[in-house]
């Protein structure tokens, strides 16, 4: 990540970035360049004024979101360029660190398999240049713990499948100790004994066994936990139901979900949340192979409901099935929120501007939007009809994992599935296969994994759940 | 389809008993009085069928107390009784009497305007498109002639039912419209049917080839360019608002009515394409709506415009990569023919505010299959520029049973239809597939004067039904009919 420093006075040698709101005057000597430019200091506009400054426009700025976004687009804008150094003299500290995080989610790359060219690099450093650099260092605390959890989900989205298998997913989550945050494993042995049936056979198929991650993060409050659950494929071939070649490779990012569950969690922890939470990660590979579970079987998940399998392809649904279950029996939450890049219908749906949200609770639907808009990651409600639901009956289980053929609601039928092992508490399901990856720079960063989660799950612990609560859910084991 | 009538309240001597009840009510009234003289029997047998009273739910008993056959059908929770709960009673009895001639309802526990809703939703179930059957064997036919339902107030509930039989009989056209095969009902014979509501008092106006070349409607043109049959656009004028309130806006209701569906050189593939003879249920909405309304005398001006064409391939036909100027004068790249009623409703959306600057617009279109993937069958999906008006569609729609869904718009959707050759392509891909359709609606809505709010509802989910439901026998639905007969009643007339 790049390296953040607050200082009061400049250094030498750093390339200078000014922030510029619209309808300010700019430094005299900058006007004539930026009046022939046409620059008028729009949302996110980017004038390069090399070797002067580098101009960002603020445009009229209504939340930190703007200027998180005008410092991304101000890194991406930035290229061979090492050093920086932002000009945040009469910003607020708030306002300067929103500014420094946007630079670092739009400066992140993933170069772990190439050199990045020099005169191509993203910055490596930056200074901010503020009034008050302890002020400005106490607002960085938090702004930088949601900023790097994002970048970490980022990585682990953008590892290849033979890299980041199911063991190595692991092994990193448990790294996640340091932070504070207690990581337990359960493997095959554990998983089959308790019945976890839907996570086995998912995995079943691959050389790189299943896991069961539950991370914890105790907090302060005497509260039940808030409970975050994510689906990590680590790669989705689809199984005995295999997919077309053609962009099969995107599908090591199919535990973006996970990833951003984790993510969340490292935020909490890094910035010292006092909120509890727990995160369930459902982790496996979905593999074609002589053990691969078939269409037509018929699975015991944890739960004990039986689902009919009818798509080998269609098994994100199935691992959450177990790690829900995991989650609202373990722990008595009092918020459930699923992440996972479900379903293919999402993305006919809403494209690649907003994640579905589905869910049994209007006001943690409402709250869960409200934070996504907060930090630029937007949702949109989307609907469980009962025809949903009972499109799923089958013939031999207690439910039928999807339906298959044309024009079919499979990110409605997905959700309703969901919901029957989701418990009675409040719940929320978020379909981010549209959103867990952009094809092109985007407003908070470059093209490839957008890390679509963390920061939103972080902003909803911290708008929701952060104050000492009156009324502890009934029946809470904590 | 049976006469509804509202008789006294009273025990018929024998025939068919139909008997709505609610769940765990004690027996009241005429029910009451029957399963006495039957000794018990009827609440005995209905114990031991395990009838509920659950809504929807139709138990038949046989031979008892007297009549050939009673009918019990559940009203759900009272608690919970409403308008929706009778009509679902209604449709619950229809197939239980696909044999009777006759039948009597005691609806005496009802007030008068559920015994009216009952009533509107046996009325909706009976309704079937039999046209071309021809060697249909007497014992298929339904015979149901004449269901009477005895209430403590027939005249009260017969005044209740009027403007409801109305708003059948405008969904009973859209239904027919909706279900001629596309040999039959093409442009011209649609629009010739579209004249038949001039004995309404809707002034309608065809308009053919001649005149949209004179107006410059050249993107609905390109769609009808590769159909033998000339493309139409029918102007429909119900101009009911009451003398003190002349020369108010009016509200304004467009339909896209592609009469059959190939794709054009975009063909489709051969598997459903017959489907695709109710490419012009949003036409056939705004038609049957104009019938409601003009049938119960609504006391609001209206206006109802639909773009009628079929989409062919043929050595005429429009071309993948083609560039069509609609008649706002913005001009359209064609990339797919097969995102043709977009093209269709640019020209009449346009139209519709230059001619008649109407205080809202309402669009309805089978336009995106995407809709389909997005919400299923059970909700349509609604776009629109305006929270409040959305809000009263959502609301119509529930109050009535046909229900719609909330999608987004938005710029980030809108750069998906840039052009490099024109001001925009007529698809965006598969990513937000319905919402990029919606984005190129709203191109066409001018803002430019003023605000105008807008919304367009595509029905491609929910224009037909796979299945029978309470009120709507299996085939065409006309979704949009009594949501939009409602909104009118409430924002027109309210």
């Amino acid at each position: 990540m790049l390296v953040v420093r607050f200082r009061k006075t400049a250094p030498a040698g750093a390339r200078r970035v000014l922030p510029a709101l619209a309808g300010a005057a700019l430094p005299e000597e900058l006007r004539d360049a930026a009046s022939a430019a046409l620059f008028t200091a729009g949302h996110g506009v980017v004038l390069d004024l090399a070797p002067g400054p580098l101009l960002v426009g603020i445009g009229t700025p209504a939340r930190l979101l703007d200027w998180e976004q005008a410092g991304a687009a101000a890194a991406l804008a930035l290229k061979g360029v090492p050093a920086v150094l932002l000009d945040a003299r009469g910003l607020g500290a708030a306002e300067a660190a929103a500014m420094a995080a946007g630079m670092a989610l739009g400066a992140w790359r993933f170069d772990a398999y190439r050199r990045i060219p020099a005169e191509e690099a993203p910055p490596r450093a930056l200074t901010v240049l503020v009034d008050d650099a302890r002020a400005a260092r106490a607002a960085w605390r938090d702004a930088s713990a949601a900023t790097r959890a994002c970048l970490a989900a980022r990585d682990w989205v953008s590892e290849p499948a033979n890299i980041l298998t199911t063991r190595d997913f692991v092994r990193r989550l448990r790294l996640l100790s340091r932070q504070g945050i207690e990581v337990e494993v359960w493997g095959r042995k554990r998983l089959a004994r308790e019945g976890y049936g839907a996570l086995l056979a998912v995995g079943q198929g691959s050389a790189s066994p299943p896991r069961l991650v539950t991370l914890r993060w105790r907090g302060t409050l005497d509260a039940p936990p808030v409970a975050f659950v994510g689906k990590g494929i680590v790669f989705d071939t689809g199984g005995i139901s295999i997919k077309g070649a053609a962009g099969m490779e995107a599908m090591r990012a199919d535990m973006a979900g996970a990833a951003a569950c984790a993510g969340a969690m490292l935020a909490l922890a890094r910035r010292g949340s006092p909120c509890p939470a727990v995160a369930v990660l459902a982790i496996a590979e979905n593999a074609t192979g002589a053990a691969s579970y078939r269409p037509g079987d018929v699975l015991r998940t944890a739960s004990g409901r039986t689902v009919e399998v009818v798509d080998t392809d269609a098994e994100g649904r199935l691992v959450l099935a177990d790690a829900l279950h995991h989650a609202v029996s373990r722990f008595a939450p009092r918020a459930v929120v699923d992440l996972a890049t479900l379903t293919g219908a999402i993305v006919t749906a809403l494209g690649h501007h907003r994640a579905g949200l589905f869910g049994n609770d209007g006001a943690l639907a409402a709250a869960l939007a409200a934070a996504g808009e907060a930090v630029g990651e937007h949702l949109w409600p989307m609907p469980i009809g009962d025809a949903h639901r009972e499109d799923l009956a089958s013939d031999i289980a207690d439910i039928r994992q999807c339906l298959v053929g044309r024009l079919l609601p499979d990110a409605c039928h997905a959700a309703a599935f969901l919901r029957d092992f989701a418990g009675e508490g409040p719940w929320a399901h978020l379909d981010i296969a549209g959103v867990d990856t952009q094809d092109a720079p985007h407003a908070l960063g470059p093209a490839g994994a957008t890390g679509f989660g963390v920061r939103l799950l972080d902003r909803w612990v911290a708008m929701h759940h952060e104050e000492a609560d009156h009324h502890p859910a009934p029946g809470a084991r904590g | 389809m049976p006469d509804i009538a509202f008789v006294k309240a009273a025990l018929p001597k024998s025939g068919a008993l139909v008997v709505p009840l609610a769940e765990g009510a004690a027996p009241a009234g005429l029910f009451a009085q029957a399963d006495k003289e039957a000794g018990g029997a009827l609440t005995r047998a209905l114990e031991a069928a395990g009838f509920k009273g659950r809504k929807g739910q139709a138990t038949t008993l046989w031979a008892l107390g007297g009549f050939t056959k009673v009918v019990a059908v559940g009203l759900g929770r009272e608690s919970e009784l409403d308008g929706a709960a009778a009509e679902a009673a209604g449709g619950a009895l229809i197939p239980a009497l696909a044999q009777d001639r006759e039948a009597t309802v005691v609806a005496d526990a009802l007030a008068a305007p559920l015994a009216a809703s009952l009533g509107l939703g046996a009325l909706l179930r009976a309704w079937r498109f039999d046209r071309y059957r021809t060697r249909e064997k007497e014992e298929d036919k339904p015979k149901l002639e004449r269901l009477a339902i005895a209430t403590a107030e027939p005249n009260a509930a017969k005044q209740a039912f009027a403007p409801m039989r109305a708003v059948a009989d405008g969904v009973f056209l859209t239904r027919e419209l909706v279900s001629e095969p596309p040999n039959i009902l093409h442009p011209i014979e649609f629009a010739e049917r579209c004249k038949g509501l001039e004995k309404l008092g809707v002034e309608v106006e065809v308009m053919g080839l001649k005149d949209l070349q004179k107006l410059g409607f050249g993107a609905m043109i390109g769609v009808a360019q590769g159909s033998q049959h000339e493309p139409r656009l029918v102007v429909m004028q119900w101009k009911g608002a009451p003398k003190n309130r002349k020369g108010t806006k009016p509200m304004a209701f467009i339909g896209k009515g592609v009469t059959f569906d190939t794709g054009g050189i975009s063909i489709k593939p051969a598997g459903g394409m017959e489907d695709m003879k109710w490419d012009m249920a949003g036409a056939g909405t705004v038609v049957g709506l104009m019938a409601a309304l003009a049938g119960r005398r609504a006391k609001c001006d209206v206006v109802g415009l639909v773009g009628l064409v079929e989409n062919m391939p043929s050595g005429t036909a429009q071309r993948p990569g083609d560039v069509v100027k609609t008649y706002s004068g913005q001009t359209v790249e064609v990339i797919n023919t097969d995102a043709e009623g977009r093209l269709v409703l640019a020209d009449v959306i346009w139209y519709a505010q230059e001619r008649f600057q109407p205080r809202c617009m309402i669009d309805l279109a089978t336009l995106t299959g995407a809709i389909i993937i997005a919400l299923g069958h059970e909700h349509a999906g609604l776009f629109s520029n305006d929270d409040d008006l959305a809000a009263r569609i959502l609301a119509a729609g529930q109050a009535v049973g046909e229900k719609a869904w909330r999608m987004p718009l938005g710029d980030a959707y809108d750069k998906q239809i840039r052009s490099d050759i024109a001001d925009m392509k007529n698809v965006g891909g598969r990513p937000g597939g319905s919402i990029t359709a919606a984005q190129f609606i709203q191109r066409f809505v001018n803002t430019k004067d003023g605000p105008m709010p807008w919304a367009h509802l595509d029905i491609a989910g929910t224009a037909w039904s796979s299945k029978d439901q309470p009120t709507v026998p299996k085939g065409a639905t006309a979704y949009g009919v009594r949501m939009l007969d409602r909104l009118v009643a409430e924002m027109g007339e309210g």
